[in-house]
C-alpha cells in the first residue's frame, strides 16, 4: 500500500509537466478559441534548442533553409536564409559553457518568436475558416516542429546537468514520509515550477488589464472588438504567452524526459486544460497533477501479482489521459466552452466524381505502365504510393464526407496488420534474418485478412461511440489521445501481438489464390515483385471506386448531409448515431486494409511505423491534395515521404530528407487551409478555380487584374 | 374524425419557465391547423417539443395513433411527422435537389454496399415526388444550384420543399412565409391549401395573420405557453381573448400592421443570422 501511495505522490513529476502544458493550452484557447495540438512540439523545439545553446552556442531557427546549396544553385550565391546562429562562444576556457540565465533568456525569446509564428503565419490567417481548418492548422504546427527537430538536431535524446535540481539523477529523498521508498528530488522541484508558473499566468489574467480583456473577448469577441480591444492584438499577445509557457516547461522537463517525447506529452496537457474546462488555469494545473498522479499510480498497480499481463505498464500510462479526456467530455462534453469567435468558415466543398470508369481505367493503364516501367526502387515507391493512397481513402470518407476529425485511423492500419500478422503466424522463422518468431493460430492468408478488418471495423466503432456524443475539435482531442493509447496499450503488446511486436514483427508470406504477393519473398528473390504491385493496382482501384460511387450515392448525400447540419439531418429523418457509426465503420475497413498492405511490403512491422507522425503526416498530405475527393486521395499519395513526387525529385536533383518533406507538407497544409478551404486539387471545381482558369484564357484587362490583386490580398 | 397528431397536457420547462404549459392539441387528418401568438409564446418550442429536438417534461403527443414521447427525432421524420425550421438549416454541401433526395430515399442496412458498386436504383416514384416538391415551390430553374448561391427567400422555400419530398403525414411549417419577399410569399400562399390534396395534414405557424387566417381551417392561439384560445378563423378574429392578448384592441387596423412590421423584423434577424 505504501508502494502505491509514494508512487501517486511521485507522479506530480510527469503530472507538473501536464499542468504546464495545459496551463499553455488554456491561454492559447482563451486567445483565439484554438486547441493547440502542437503545443508540446513548442515545448520541445525549445527544449532541444536550449540544449544545443548549451552544448554547441548555437541557435537554430525554426525553419530551414529552402536553397539547397548543390549543383547550379551553389554557383548562384544566392544568400542563403539563415537558420543557424552563432550566440555563444563554447571555447571559453573557464566554463566552458554558456552562461546559464543568459542561455534561458534566449530560448524563452525563441519560443515568444515561435508564438509570434503562430500567431501570423498560422492561426490569424485561418481565424474564419471551419473547425477542421483550425484542426488542420494546429496539426501542421506539430507536424512542422517535430519535422524541424528532426531536422535539425537529429531526433536523438538529449541529457542534460543543466539544474542540478531538477535533474532526475541529483539524488532522491531517502525513506520518503518514512514510508520506506525513495522519490526523486527533482520531482518536488518540478511540482514548485508548477504551481509557480499557474500562480503567475493566474494572476496576470486575474489583475492585468492584459488579462482582463482576453476574459472580455473569450466571453464576447464581438462586444470587446466594439470597446476598442483588438481580438487579434489579443490573440497574438496570447499566443506569445502560451508559447512562453511551454518553452519554459520544456527546459525544466529536458533533464527529466526526452524532447522529441515532450511533443507527445501534448495529450496529457490536453486531458489537463479540458479538467479546466478550456478556461480555468488552477483547474488545468490541478488535472494535470491528478493525471500525472494517477497514471504514476496505474503503472504500480501493474506490478501486482493479479493484475493481468496482457495490461503493460507503459500502455496503463499513456491510457490515463485518454481516460480522463473521456470522462471530461462525457461528464460535461455539452457544457465545454466553444469559443464564439465572428465568424465560422464554410466546410470545404465535396463536388461529386462523376465518369468514375473512365477516370479509374485512365488510372489504372497509367498505373500498370509505370509497375512495368519502374524497377527495383521504383516498384517499392509505387507501392509506398498505393498504400498511401488506400489509406488517404479512409481519411476521404471519414473526414471530407463524414466531418469526423479522426487523427486514430494510422493506428488502427496499424492494429489491423498486427492482428493479421498473429493470426497467420504459427510459431516457425519465415526468413532466414528474422530475429523473432510468433506462435499464433497459423490462420491462411484470406481468413487472417478479412478477420483483421474485422477487429479493424470493431475498433473503429468503439472510436465512433464518443462521436455520438462528441463532435468537432473534441473529437481530435479524443483521437489523438487514443493514437497514443492505442500505440502503447495495443500495439506494443507481446501477450496480445506476439513476441516481435516490442522489436520487430517479422510478417508472414501472404499467400492469394496461390501467388506470393508480398514485397519481400524469401523464396523468389523478389523477382515477382511485380505481382505485389498489380494486386495494389486492383485493391487501390477497386477501393478508390467504391469511394467515389459512395459520394454519388445515397450514403454519400447523408454524410455529407450530416456534416453540414446534425438537427436538419435528423429533421430530414436521418438516423445521425448510425450513419457515423456507418463512416467509422467503412474507414476503418479500408485503414486497415492499408495496414495489411504495409505488413504484405515488409519483412517485418516495428511499431514506430504506426506512431503519430506517421498518421499526422499522411493526413497532412492527404488535406494537402484534397480532403472531400477521391482524386485528392491520389494526389496526397503521390506527395508523401517515398512516394512518386518526392524520390522522383530525389533521383533528379537530391535525396529529400524525410522531415523536410514533411515540414514542406506542413508548410502546404496550412496555405491549402487558407487558399483552398481543404479542397485541394478539387480546386479546379471551385469558384477560384474556374476564375483563375478562365483568367488565363482570355487577354488581361483591368477588370481581371483587379480580381486577381484582390484575391492575392485575400491571400 | 380522426386525429394525425394529438397533444395532451404537453408540458416543456426551461429552468423555471414554462414555455409550453399543459397544451392540448389536435390536427385533424387531413385539415389545415394553425398556431398563432406572439413572439416568444412558446410556438416553436412546441414543434421543437412534439418532432422531439426539446424533452417534454410532463404530458404526451400522440401521432398516428402512437404515443411518439420516447421516439427519436429522425424516427418521427421517418413515421412521417416532418417539420421545417425557422432559420435556414439547410445541407450547404449538397444541391437543392440533392437536399431534396437526403430526405426524400429511405435507406436499408445494404444501401451502402449497393452505393459503393453504384447499383442503388433510382426510384422513379421518389424521384417525381421530389420534382412536384422542386415544382410547387418553383426551385425547378435552381434544382442544382448550391443553396448558398439562392437569395434568402428562396431558401427558406428549399427547406419547405424539402420537408414535402419526405412525404410527411403531417407537415410542420415554422414560419415559412418569414423573409419570404412578396412574390415568394405568394408563391408559398398560393400553394399551401394544395398540400392537403397530397395525403398530408398541415400544421402552420406563422406571424403573418392574413395568411394563417386565409389558409387554416382551424387556429390555436398560444401566449405564454398557454392556449388561450382556439376556433375557425371567423371565431378567432372575433375573439375577445385573442384580442386583447395579440391583436390589440383595435384588430382590424392593426393587425395588418402587426404582420408586416414582424415579418419586416423576422427578415431582418433572419438576414442577421445567415
Amino acid at each position: 500500500m505504501s508502494a502505491l501511495l509514494v508512487a501517486l505522490i511521485a507522479g506530480i513529476g510527469a503530472g507538473a509537466l501536464y499542468a504546464m502544458l495545459g496551463t499553455g493550452i488554456v491561454v492559447a484557447f482563451r486567445g483565439s478559441g484554438v486547441i493547440n495540438f502542437g503545443h508540446g512540439a513548442v515545448a520541445g523545439y525549445t527544449a532541444y534548442s536550449f540544449h544545443e545553446l548549451r552544448v554547441t552556442g548555437s541557435l537554430y531557427l525554426p525553419w530551414f533553409d529552402p536553397i539547397p546549396e548543390f549543383g547550379f544553385l551553389k554557383t548562384l550565391k544566392i544568400n542563403n536564409l539563415p537558420v543557424r546562429i552563432d550566440i555563444f562562444d563554447v571555447t571559453d576556457p573557464i566554463s566552458g559553457k554558456p552562461n546559464l540565465a543568459l542561455t534561458v533568456l534566449v530560448c524563452l525569446l525563441m519560443s515568444a518568436f515561435l508564438g509570434l509564428l503562430m500567431h501570423f503565419l498560422v492561426f490569424r490567417p485561418l481565424r474564419n475558416s471551419p473547425t477542421l481548418g483550425k484542426v488542420i492548422g494546429s496539426i501542421g504546427v506539430f507536424l512542422y516542429l517535430s519535422s524541424m527537430m528532426a531536422v535539425h538536431f537529429g531526433g536523438q535524446n538529449r541529457y542534460d546537468a543543466g539544474f542540478s535540481g531538477f535533474n532526475s539523477t541529483a539524488g532522491a529523498v531517502e525513506n520518503f514520509l518514512g514510508l520506506g521508498r525513495t522519490i526523486p528530488r527533482s520531482n518536488f522541484y518540478l511540482f514548485g515550477a508548477a504551481i509557480v508558473m499557474c500562480v503567475i499566468v493566474w494572476a496576470l489574467y486575474r489583475f492585468s488589464r492584459f488579462g482582463i480583456s482576453t476574459r472580455a473577448a473569450d466571453e464576447n469577441e464581438k462586444g470587446a472588438a466594439l470597446l476598442g480591444y483588438s481580438p487579434q492584438f489579443l490573440a497574438g499577445a496570447n499566443w506569445v504567452l502560451a508559447s512562453i509557457t511551454a518553452g519554459a516547461a520544456g527546459i525544466l522537463f529536458l533533464h527529466k524526459t526526452q524532447p522529441a517525447q515532450i511533443a507527445l506529452f501534448v495529450v496529457g496537457g490536453l486531458g489537463a486544460a479540458l479538467f479546466g474546462n478550456l478556461t480555468s488555469i488552477p483547474g488545468a494545473t490541478a488535472g494535470g497533477l491528478i493525471i500525472g498522479m494517477v497514471a504514476s499510480g496505474g503503472v504500480e498497480i501493474t506490478n501486482y501479482d493479479w493484475w493481468p499481463e496482457i495490461l503493460p505498464p507503459s500502455g496503463v500510462r499513456n491510457f490515463v489521459p485518454l481516460l480522463a479526456i473521456i470522462l471530461v467530455l462525457y461528464l460535461r462534453g455539452d457544457k465545454l466552452p466553444i469559443r464564439g469567435s465572428i465568424s465560422i468558415g464554410r466546410q470545404p466543398r465535396a463536388p461529386k466524381t462523376n465518369n468514375v470508369s473512365i477516370g479509374v481505367i485512365a488510372a489504372l493503364g497509367i498505373a500498370l505502365l509505370l509497375s512495368n516501367i519502374f524497377v527495383s526502387k521504383w516498384e517499392a515507391v509505387l507501392t509506398t504510393t498505393l498504400i498511401a493512397i488506400i489509406f488517404m481513402y479512409s481519411l476521404t470518407v471519414l473526414i471530407g464526407f463524414l466531418g469526423q476529425i479522426s487523427l486514430v485511423q494510422w493506428s488502427i492500419s496499424g492494429l489491423a496488420a498486427y492482428v493479421m500478422i498473429r493470426l497467420m503466424a504459427d510459431g516457425e522463422k519465415i526468413r532466414e534474418t528474422d530475429f523473432v518468431t510468433n506462435s499464433g493460430w497459423g490462420w491462411p492468408t484470406v481468413l487472417a485478412f478479412v478477420a483483421a478488418i474485422v477487429v479493424a471495423i470493431i475498433f473503429g466503432l468503439l472510436v465512433g461511440l464518443p462521436a455520438l456524443r462528441i463532435r468537432g475539435v473534441q473529437l481530435a482531442v479524443v483521437t489523438i489521445a487514443a493514437v497514443i493509447a492505442v500505440e502503447n496499450l495495443l500495439l506494443r503488446n507481446p501477450p496480445l501481438m506476439g513476441d516481435g511486436s516490442v522489436s520487430v514483427n517479422p510478417t508472414p508470406s501472404p499467400n492469394w489464390f496461390g501467388q506470393y504477393v508480398g514485397g519481400f519473398n524469401p523464396n523468389t528473390a523478389r523477382t515477382d515483385y511485380w505481382k505485389f504491385s498489380l494486386f495494389l493496382i486492383i485493391i487501390a482501384g477497386l477501393v478508390g471506386v467504391g469511394v467515389a460511387n459512395l459520394r454519388r450515392g445515397q450514403i454519400g448525400r447523408r454524410f455529407l448531409a450530416i456534416r453540414a447540419n446534425e438537427r436538419a439531418a435528423a429533421a430530414a429523418g436521418i438516423n445521425v448515431a448510425r450513419m457515423k457509426l456507418l463512416g467509422f465503420g467503412i474507414s476503418s475497413a479500408i485503414a486497415a486494409i492499408a495496414g495489411c498492405m504495409i505488413a504484405y511490403k515488409l519483412p517485418g512491422l516495428q511499431t514506430d511505423q504506426f506512431e503519430i507522425f506517421g498518421g499526422l503526416a499522411l493526413l497532412a498530405f492527404a488535406y494537402l491534395g484534397g480532403i472531400t475527393t477521391v482524386w485528392g486521395a491520389i494526389v496526397g499519395g503521390c506527395l508523401i515521404a517515398g512516394g512518386l513526387l518526392p524520390e522522383f525529385l530525389g533521383v533528379h536533383f537530391e535525396s529529400i530528407d524525410t522531415g523536410l518533406i514533411n515540414a514542406v507538407g506542413a508548410i502546404g497544409l496550412v496555405v491549402n487551409a487558407k487558399v483552398t478551404n481543404g479542397e485541394g486539387v478539387a480546386l479546379l471545381q471551385t469558384d477560384l478555380g474556374k476564375n483563375t482558369l478562365a483568367m488565363l484564357r482570355r487577354p488581361p484587362d483591368d477588370e481581371s487584374s483587379e480580381n486577381l490583386n484582390d484575391e492575392e490580398a485575400k491571400v | 374524425m380522426t386525429n394525425i397528431l394529438e397533444t395532451k397536457d404537453l408540458t416543456v420547462t426551461f429552468g423555471g419557465l414554462n414555455a409550453c404549459d399543459h397544451v392540448d392539441l389536435a390536427v385533424p387528418t387531413g385539415k389545415f391547423v394553425g398556431l398563432i401568438g406572439p413572439n416568444g409564446a412558446g410556438k416553436t418550442t412546441f414543434i421543437d417539443a412534439i418532432t422531439g429536438y426539446v424533452p417534454t417534461s410532463a404530458g404526451k403527443a400522440v401521432f398516428d395513433g402512437a404515443d411518439i414521447g420516447e421516439m427519436k427525432p429522425h424516427e418521427r421524420a421517418q413515421n412521417g411527422l416532418v417539420r421545417t425550421f425557422q432559420s435556414l438549416e439547410l445541407f450547404e454541401d449538397l444541391s437543392v435537389r440533392d437536399n431534396l433526395l437526403v430526405a426524400a430515399y429511405p435507406t436499408r442496412w445494404y444501401t451502402f454496399i449497393s452505393d459503393m458498386f453504384h447499383l442503388t436504383k433510382r426510384d422513379e416514384d421518389i424521384e417525381s415526388r421530389v420534382d412536384w416538391a422542386l415544382d410547387i415551390m418553383g426551385l425547378n430553374d435552381v434544382a442544382e444550384s448550391m443553396p448558398t448561391d439562392l437569395p434568402h427567400g428562396r431558401r427558406k422555400l428549399v427547406g419547405v420543399a424539402r420537408a414535402l419530398a419526405a412525404r410527411p403525414k403531417l407537415i410542420l411549417l415554422d414560419e415559412p412565409a418569414a423573409g419570404l419577399d412578396t412574390a415568394e410569399s405568394q408563391i408559398l400562399g398560393g400553394h399551401l391549401r394544395e398540400f392537403l390534396n397530397h395525403d398530408m395534414s398541415v400544421f402552420l405557424i406563422d406571424h403573418d395573420m392574413g395568411l394563417v387566417l386565409s389558409v387554416c381551417d382551424y387556429i390555436y392561439v398560444l401566449d405564454f405557453g398557454k392556449i388561450i384560445a382556439s376556433g375557425t378563423p371567423a371565431e378567432i378574429r372575433e375573439s375577445p381573448a385573442v384580442k386583447a392578448a395579440y391583436l390589440g384592441e383595435q384588430a382590424g387596423e392593426i393587425q395588418a400592421q402587426e404582420g408586416e412590421r414582424m415579418r419586416g423584423q423576422q427578415q431582418e434577424t433572419g438576414e442577421d443570422s445567415d
